[in-house]
């Protein structure tokens, strides 16, 4: 059997031409004798565990001697458990995924602003203050909510990018709105010092891709552009 | 006590450019008229290692340098999968450095390229498959330099590192003119697509002879032409790169070495398609005369050399491991893989003893894709047929289909098998 466009033979039973494609005609209904089997090769993935765990031990190790230490000159968990808990935090948020072959974003990013609550919670009970409950937590709350959806998004629409990232910005920029809002009624400061300034950036940004989005013209001519 | 082996000259790079989807693995195969049994297969792969010692390895860090120890476990057989040269990671080379694979009547080995070059895989696989056919048929196989004595100890030329007793006093320069590379789209889990031209040998030398160069010149010159029509369809002229096929040159030609480790260098050969156009007869010609130029015994010290001052220099010598694989892939990155578009790699004519060919259908050589650029070829010549096995890791077939359509249209009848038939 020859292929009728690239004139090179073919293996009996061949379906199609390996080089263009062609379909090819077989009314022997001959066999393909294979050259390779189905098998695939089991899927590999180099691990980063043994790193994984010598940064868990420098971790541990810090954190063991800043408690001690603090423990030793005041008696006390003072400054070290700042400390402490900033390294627990950089844990959750830079290695804890990395231990996994395929972390989940949607479920990282909670957690990630759960250990931030509780950092910043600790905080907040140690200099007593009172200004987690108003401020701190429903920003991060916000936060999480924005960011998650964000990722759902992205990971789960497949179409509509630039409605997304357009819709994602001018959030952004209700964002710092909301962080002003609960600046203002927990600390007194003014309101609309400086959200304005983002949300009016955000907002241009955002609109321009939901225009950009809505009218294929100008897609083209911005991609055309800004191509990298 | 394991014995270990330091890596020589040209191995030194292969570990340090390796990464966590890629490493640079070739394969060397033989179809036998028979189906192959994994049995005797693995018996003769026993009878291999202590004549073979330098092949039957695990690759080690040492604090500063990699290092080969010899392997005490045995190097169990195993099928094939659905394409060649699967991924060889870090923890499958602290077990062993080949593999040894079997589909239907064909024998395959898998080389980490650390261990051995074209020449010493295919002085390996020959050795294996006379060993098979001794064990299975009883054949008496006259032993030489293509199937050595299992009986006798190995030699040390047969150990040595040749490039360390042949360089030159001065060193070659580095400097590469960055060539054009192809791109496709990535194919899911490293999936590897092969495609083997089957071609007369005599068909093949005679259209070469007819342009006046040699095989290789011949088909690199083909294959240059293909890329040259590629990147015309992509690029304006004035931003198109020069495209120069990368061709492994055998020092074993130029310097007396029984080595069985890597002793090869590549020349890149090309032409700049920005100058003008360029006729098959032009092509062949300028990539010819290129490679007779680049492969003489002086050059090749002197590129020898450029290759082993950094070894012997004392500040690299001290610096750990970590700071010279990064200097290497540096090196790598700005001198290796940039100064070609494509291998067109040529193990020649193999001439497997009489008492052999009874059993031995083909041979094929296939190479893996680079690091940075998807498409690679490979050939070898058997009896009357040499096989031409191109691969590539992404989707699109165009630079096959060109290739060979090519050899269709000057008159070479091609035979074309794939693996994803």
């Amino acid at each position: 059997m020859y292929c009728v466009k690239c004139g090179v033979r073919l293996q009996d039973g061949a379906a199609k031409c390996p080089l263009c494609s062609t379909p090819v005609w077989n009314p022997d209904g001959a066999e393909s004798g294979k050259t390779y089997p189905d098998t695939l090769p089991p899927r590999y993935k180099e691990t980063i565990h043994g790193v994984l765990f010598i940064i868990t031990m420098l971790c541990a190790v810090s954190v063991s001697v800043c408690l001690a230490i603090c423990l030793r000159l005041y008696g006390t968990v003072s400054w070290s458990g700042y400390v402490a808990l900033g390294v627990v935090l950089f844990y959750i948020v830079a290695l804890l995924p990395a231990w996994f072959r395929h972390p989940i974003a949607e479920v990282f990013v909670p957690i990630d602003h759960a250990a931030a609550a509780l950092y910043v919670l600790y905080i907040c009970l140690k200099t007593g203050g009172n200004w987690f409950m108003s401020f701190a937590f429903p920003v991060i709350v916000a936060s999480c909510l924005l960011s998650t959806a964000m990722i759902c998004l992205l990971k789960y629409v497949k179409r509509d990018r630039l409605f997304i990232f357009g819709g994602f910005f001018i959030l952004c920029g209700a964002f710092a709105v909301l962080v002003e809002f609960f600046e203002h009624i927990s600390f007194g400061t003014q309101m609309f010092l400086w959200s304005l300034f983002p949300l009016a950036g955000f907002g241009a940004a955002g609109l321009l891709l939901l225009l950009a989005g809505t009218i294929p013209p100008l897609r083209h001519a911005l991609v055309k552009r800004f191509f990298f | 006590m394991k014995k270990w082996y330091r890596l020589d000259t040209a191995a030194l790079i292969f570990p340090a450019i390796s990464q966590r989807d890629w490493c640079n693995v070739f394969r060397l195969s033989a179809g036998l008229t028979e189906e192959v049994e994994p049995e005797i297969l693995q018996r003769a792969v026993d009878d291999l290692a202590p004549r073979f010692p330098s092949f039957f390895v695990t690759l080690h860090k040492g604090f500063f340098w990699y290092y080969l120890e010899q392997n005490r476990e045995r190097v169990n057989v195993r099928a094939d999968y659905a394409y060649p040269l699967t991924f060889m990671g870090k923890s499958e080379l602290r077990r062993s450095c080949l593999r040894v694979l079997y589909f239907k009547n064909r024998i395959a080995v898998e080389f980490f390229h650390s261990i051995t070059d074209g020449h010493g895989g295919i002085v390996f696989l020959c050795t294996l498959v006379a060993r098979y056919l001794e064990l299975k048929y009883g054949v008496d196989i006259p032993k030489g330099d293509m199937v050595r004595d299992l009986s006798q100890a190995p030699t040390k030329a047969e150990l040595e590192d040749s490039f360390l007793h042949n360089a030159a006093e001065v060193a070659a320069g580095r400097k590469e003119t960055t060539a054009y590379h192809m791109y496709g789209t990535p194919e899911a889990d490293g999936f590897r697509h092969l495609t083997t031209g089957v071609v007369s040998s005599r068909a093949l030398l005679d259209a070469a002879h007819g342009y006046k160069v040699s095989v290789t010149a011949f088909l690199a010159a083909v294959m240059a032409r293909c890329i040259i029509e590629m990147q015309a369809l992509e690029l304006p002229l004035r931003r198109r790169r020069p495209v120069k096929i990368t061709v492994a040159i055998d020092l074993r030609r130029f310097f007396k070495s029984d080595t069985l480790r890597n002793f090869v260098l590549v020349l890149n050969p090309g032409v700049d398609p920005r100058y003008g156009d360029y006729t098959l007869a032009e092509l062949c010609s300028t990539i010819y005369h290129q490679i007779c130029a680049g492969a003489t015994r002086q050059n090749m010290a002197a590129m020898i050399a450029a290759n082993v001052q950094p070894q012997k220099h004392v500040a690299l010598r001290l610096a750990p491991l970590m700071v010279k694989n990064l200097v290497m892939d540096m090196v790598y990155r700005q001198s290796g893989e940039s100064g070609g578009s494509l291998n067109v790699s040529n193990l020649g004519a193999v001439k497997l003893p009489a008492e052999m060919a009874p059993y031995v259908e083909r041979l094929e050589f296939i190479i893996g894709p680079q690091r940075s650029y998807p498409n690679n070829c490979s050939l070898i010549s058997c009896g009357e047929k040499t096989y031409i096995n191109m691969i590539r890791n992404t989707r699109e077939s165009e630079l096959e289909r060109r290739f060979f359509s090519s050899l269709v249209e000057l008159g070479i009848a091609v035979d074309i098998e794939s693996n994803t038939n």
